[in-house]
């Protein structure tokens, strides 16, 4: 075995930047549902609206992750 | 194994039998659950919740019914409570009555029977006054003519003599 | 997952474990070929799928006493929740009544179908490919659109949509084409690679970690090192089937309750 395959990179450089592209994502994830939450515990009887708006936070967050999904299958 | 020639874009490219076979699919689905599956459990929910709501209203008749059976119990004992408490009411003064009336039955009774024990010592009283009257007359007179013996034979002075004793006598008595 | 199939191509030269790929995702056909109707490993499971859900259920339905049984029991809990938690939790009893069959349809169906996944003998969701999830989202996509139409007209609803008030003009310049965007073509299609990236993804969890399993503990010439690490994959790979479990429920209740939300949108606030 020598050096140069011993620091052979395998793989594609497209995995890695979809794993950079659900840090976004994951962080945004963690604070909307947080914040949901934290006020769903403030107002327990407006948890169904809540719980609405946060599910379409959720559709607009995640289309950034799955944007970086198909980018790291689509583009070689 | 095959060959990872494929590209990744190839799962994003829609193949017109997968389309065909998902829009059967999703079409029979569909109509299974708008036409027999939700219906039937819509039916079934419903039923239960007014088989649920018959219950509860008939407890609730049930319930006022005996709400209803108690109350009229309830007046019925009051009234006959009443109607007892007046009878032994009523008991107690007619036997007080009878009592108070029976009293003044003996009371009447012994005074009557007092009265005519009155009455009769009267009576017999006067009747040995009478007789005594006279025995005593004809007595005194009797005794007075053997003292005195002939002195008086003359009858005049004999009765006058003989009234003025008796008066005497009765003036002393009253 | 082009560069697990490129680990996949090294490793494989070197005799190592039979990784999955995203050729999984595309069989071969195996029934009437080139035709319109030809069928492959994906819609078969997708098929039996559908004809076991539509027996089960049908034969529970036309069973379904008043008195439920332990599985009417479960399949009552199922329907409520999506009436009750799903529909009317977003939409209100009154708005929801019309869309609860549609939306029990696409929660159950996909479902049944995401836990194809995990089914012995499927080992693979009906929903992963990437049509079947975006015929749903074009289902949904097309019932909101009507809605629209119907509750406030189609100029009232572009105005709204699009032109959203309370924002200075300038930002329309942006804003607007974004939004247009949204309504045609980010709705439907983030719902279809929501639910298509997580069965790729799970299925393509679940096969790594049984193929390394598979490798160390059976084909490893080295027996004494193999058959610990093997048990560590098989166990990973038990634990992400219990996960796929989960995200073939979770995906479900996302698409069903993220379908009421875009639907209630179309609908004026009251």
């Amino acid at each position: 075995m020598n050096i140069i395959t011993l620091a052979e990179v395998a793989g594609n450089l497209s995995v890695i930047g979809y794993g950079l592209g659900t840090l976004g994502p994951g962080i945004g994830l963690g604070i909307l549902f947080g914040k949901a939450m934290e006020s769903t515990a403030r107002q327990p009887e407006m948890s169904g609206k809540i719980q609405t708006i946060m599910f379409i936070g959720l559709a607009l967050v995640e289309v950034l992750a799955l944007i970086g999904f198909v980018a790291a299958l689509v583009i070689k | 194994m095959t060959v990872a020639a494929e590209d990744g874009i190839d799962l994003f490219i829609p193949h017109v039998y997968d389309m065909v076979w998902s829009a059967i699919i999703l079409v029979i689905v569909a109509l299974f659950f708008y036409k027999y599956f939700l219906p039937k459990f819509n039916a079934i929910f419903d039923e239960r919740s007014s088989k649920i709501e018959g219950g509860i209203e008939n407890a609730k008749k049930a319930q006022k019914q005996a709400d209803e059976a108690k109350r009229k119990y309830e007046d019925q004992l009051s009234t006959a409570r009443v109607e007892a408490s007046k009878i032994r009411d009523d008991a107690r003064a007619e036997a007080s009555h009878i009592i108070a009336d029976a009293r003044s039955r003996a009371d009447a009774e012994a005074s009557q029977i007092s009265q005519s024990a009155q009455r009769s010592i009267e009576s017999q009283h006067q009747q040995a006054l009478v007789k005594l009257r006279g025995e005593v007359g004809t007595l005194a007179a009797a005794l007075a003519g053997r003292i005195l013996g002939a002195k008086l034979q003359d009858g005049a002075v004999q009765s006058q003599m003989i009234d003025g004793l008796l008066d005497e006598i009765s003036d002393n008595k009253q | 997952m082009v560069g697990v199939a490129g680990i996949h191509m090294l490793i494989a030269a070197q005799g190592g474990p039979d990784l999955p790929t995203v050729d999984d995702f595309l069989p071969p056909e195996i029934l009437f070929q080139g035709t319109p109707f030809a069928i492959n490993r994906i819609i078969l499971v997708r098929i039996v799928a559908t004809v076991a859900m539509l027996l089960i259920l049908g034969v529970s339905a036309h069973r379904a006493k008043l008195i439920p049984g332990r599985w009417q029991g479960v399949l009552e809990m199922g329907v409520s929740f999506v009436r009750d938690n799903i529909v009317y939790e977003v939409m209100g009893a009154l708005r929801g009544r019309r869309y609860v069959p549609m939306i029990a349809t696409i929660f159950f169906t996909i479902l049944v179908f995401n836990l194809c996944g995990i089914v012995p003998g499927a080992n693979i969701a009906a929903t992963a490919s990437v049509v079947m999830p975006l015929v749903f989202a074009l289902w949904t996509m097309v019932q909101y659109w009507i809605a629209a139409v119907r509750e406030k007209g189609l100029g009232r609803f572009i105005r709204d949509e699009v032109f959203t008030p309370g924002v200075p003009w300038p930002v329309y310049i942006l804003l607007a084409p974004i939004q247009i965007l949204e309504l045609l073509v980010i709705r439907p299609l983030s719902l279809t690679i929501r639910l298509f990236a997580n069965m790729i993804s799970g299925h393509l969890m679940v096969a790594t970690c049984l193929a390394f399993a598979q490798y160390w503990m059976i084909e490893s010439a080295d027996k004494l090192m193999g058959i610990p690490v093997g048990a560590t994959w098989f166990v990973g790979g038990l634990l992400m089937t219990c996960f796929e479990a989960f995200v073939a429920f979770l995906q479900a209740y996302v698409f069903a309750i993220l379908s009421t939300v875009y639907i209630n949108l179309s609908y004026p606030e009251q």
